[in-house]
């Protein structure tokens, strides 16, 4: 589905990430952690088309990202970010209506009933059917977050890259949104999404695509990534464990390393865990 | 209610435009005008006011206030900036810069609309240079660089009206700047029409990427629009659409920045229905307005932009101000 191979982005003259192999599969959820600024949102910009890769290549289904033109990469991966922008009198319907963008020619203005179907289903999968006609500036975050995921699957791709989709949410919605996309992939789509969560990450993903120090570190399943001491290093924070009933795994943070290592025995009991 | 608001739409033109064809000098029944406008090859006086003197006018404010209203639309979706209009491109203050020192350097009264034209134009042309970034164009710096080079043009007006060694200088110098349709004929549409005509082709193709961007730049690049492509596309249709408004009419102001504003209550922010809704308002309130700057003083004439602005911005105020009952569903 995705093969990033040899890929190296650079943000203004830094470089930003390096030599970045990996493979996505058909139907798997993947989650992409590590910490703030080293490059989560950069590598799913980049496999979207939306940020240049200076070095390596993407493919997209074995073809080079660069190689397609907007619309026919925008009919293989759709790009699911939370930003807010003001949208001033756009109902709901018509939000997800621009995924069906890319599957239009410049003259052809009307929707079609493959449109219709497609913006019905995908309001479906986000169980928002009956917030169509809703303003969007009045719907909550949890809600809007879902019409943005509803839009990405308007764009009907096989691949569905996210930007922290639960961030900002309630336990709740936010586990609602994971528990949705997990479903997606079941149905064949892949997913491939950022979170800071770790547990979240450990609840959904199939595998876990770890960032730090420039380059990514490891592409494994959580019990073997989450375990590992290279989560510890990468957030220079210590990790306590705690395996559930069947096999679940939860990750809980104590304090940052500098502070371990300078707190008397017996302070990090009464750290409050934070992850 | 959507039926009925395109049937309003729709009807607007029109009945504007028979209003325009009824004000003037000499009074003409309804009968008389459709008579002569069934009649194109006959002669006579009334055959030539109806034909080169009120019909030319009616063509050329609707084809001014549709064009303004286009490029304003386009701009403000594009640039997410309510307060742009399509004189931001540093089309009118080119033009008036270019036209104040023709008429003092003596040039024709024939080659203004030409050189306004082409001075709106090339200004237009040298703010999207300096608005470039990448391949693509960044907003802040158009409206910056709009702004900025408009001061300076408007700068530049403000000093050859205060050298003018003639009084006739500064007041045809100022009629331009009040913009007016007066003693416009079939010459200067035809003349001024393939611009226009590109113009609006090139808003026609940029339909579907401004319904795009109303999600912002980042998600219509996710969606697959060629987003610098749009932008240029789009500069190149306003500019085209203001210049030629420059052209045909001088400044006229109010147009490009209110009419969107309008259209998009009534038509809502889909670009197909605002830009057709842009094009009905802005055309049908300029064909209203020069009939009326035709007659309140006539036989003198009222420029056009100023009666906009006094009528304009108080009704616009009121409708756009006024406090509002919200609904939680959109109609449709």
């Amino acid at each position: 589905m995705i093969d990033l191979q040899d890929v190296s982005l650079r943000v203004g003259r830094r470089l930003l990430l390096r030599g970045i192999e990996a493979q996505l599969r058909k139907g798997e959820f993947v989650a992409l952690i590590g910490p703030n600024g080293v490059g989560k949102t950069t590598l799913l910009r980049a496999i979207a088309g939306l940020h240049a890769v200076h070095a390596g290549t993407i493919l997209l289904d074995g073809t080079a990202g660069n190689r397609l033109t907007p619309r026919e990469r925008a009919r293989r991966v759709a790009f699911v970010t939370g930003d807010e922008i003001l949208l001033d009198a756009l109902a709901v319907r018509d939000v997800v209506a621009i995924g069906r963008f890319p599957h239009h020619r410049w003259w052809q203005w009307h929707a079609f009933g493959s449109d219709r179907r497609a913006i019905a289903r995908a309001l479906s999968a986000v169980r928002m059917e009956g917030f169509s006609g809703r303003l969007f500036a009045t719907l909550s975050a949890g809600e809007r977050q879902r019409v943005w995921i509803a839009l990405g699957l308007a764009q009907q791709t096989p691949v569905l890259l996210l930007d922290e989709p639960t961030s900002h949410l309630d336990v709740r919605v936010a586990h609602e949104i994971l528990g949705l996309l997990r479903a997606l992939t079941r149905a064949g789509k892949t997913v491939f999404c950022a979170l800071h969560d770790l547990n979240e990450a450990a609840a959904y993903a199939d595998r876990i695509a770890l960032l730090g120090e420039g380059t990514l570190l490891a592409l494994a399943p959580p019990a073997q990534l989450l375990t590992g001491a290279l989560i510890e290093r990468v957030y220079g924070i210590a990790m306590e464990r705690v395996a559930l009933s069947g096999g679940r795994l939860r990750v809980f943070a104590g304090a940052p390393r500098d502070a371990i290592t300078d707190a008397a025995p017996g302070a990090r009991r009464n750290q409050e865990p934070s992850a | 209610m959507r039926t009925f608001k395109a049937v309003v739409l729709i009807a607007i033109v029109p009945a504007a435009a028979a209003a325009g064809m009824l004000v003037g000098g000499t009074p003409l029944t309804f009968s008389q005008i459709l008579s002569q406008l069934a009649h194109p090859h006959a002669t006579g006086v009334l055959h030539t006011i109806v034909w080169q003197l009120r019909l030319p006018r009616v063509c050329i404010a609707a084809a001014v206030g549709a064009s303004l209203a286009i490029g304003g639309a386009m701009l403000q979706g594009m640039l997410r900036n309510p307060l742009v209009d399509p004189y931001h491109t540093g089309v009118s203050a080119a033009a008036a810069a270019a036209i104040a020192i023709a008429v003092v350097a003596g040039a024709a009264t024939v080659t203004l609309p030409a050189i306004g034209f082409a001075a709106g134009l090339g200004a237009a042309v040298l703010v999207a240079a300096l608005a470039r970034r990448g391949s693509g164009i960044d907003s802040n710096r158009l409206i910056l660089a709009g702004v900025s080079l408009s001061a300076l043009f408007a700068a530049i007006v403000t000093l050859v009206i205060v050298r003018a060694q003639s009084y006739d200088y500064a007041t045809a110098i100022l009629a331009w700047l009040a913009g007016s349709m007066a003693g416009r004929d079939w010459h200067d549409l035809t003349v001024t029409a393939p611009y226009l005509g590109i113009g609006a082709l090139l808003a026609i193709a940029s339909v579907a990427p401004l319904n795009a961007l109303r999600i912002g730049e980042l998600r219509a690049r996710a969606v697959g629009v060629d987003v610098d492509r749009a932008q240029w596309t789009i500069l190149a249709s306003a500019s085209l659409l203001a210049a030629g408004s420059v052209a045909l009419a001088g400044l006229v102001g109010f147009v490009g920045l209110i009419v969107p504003h309008l259209a998009r209550r009534i038509a809502g922010s889909d670009a197909r229905n605002l830009l057709p809704a842009c094009a009905a308002i802005g055309g049908a309130l300029c064909i209203v307005a020069d009939a009326i700057c035709r007659r309140i003083v006539a036989p003198a004439e009222l420029p056009i932009g100023v009666l906009l602005a006094i009528l304009g911005v108080p009704t616009f105020l009121y409708l756009y101000l006024r406090p509002r009952a919200t609904g939680q569903n959109v109609a449709g």
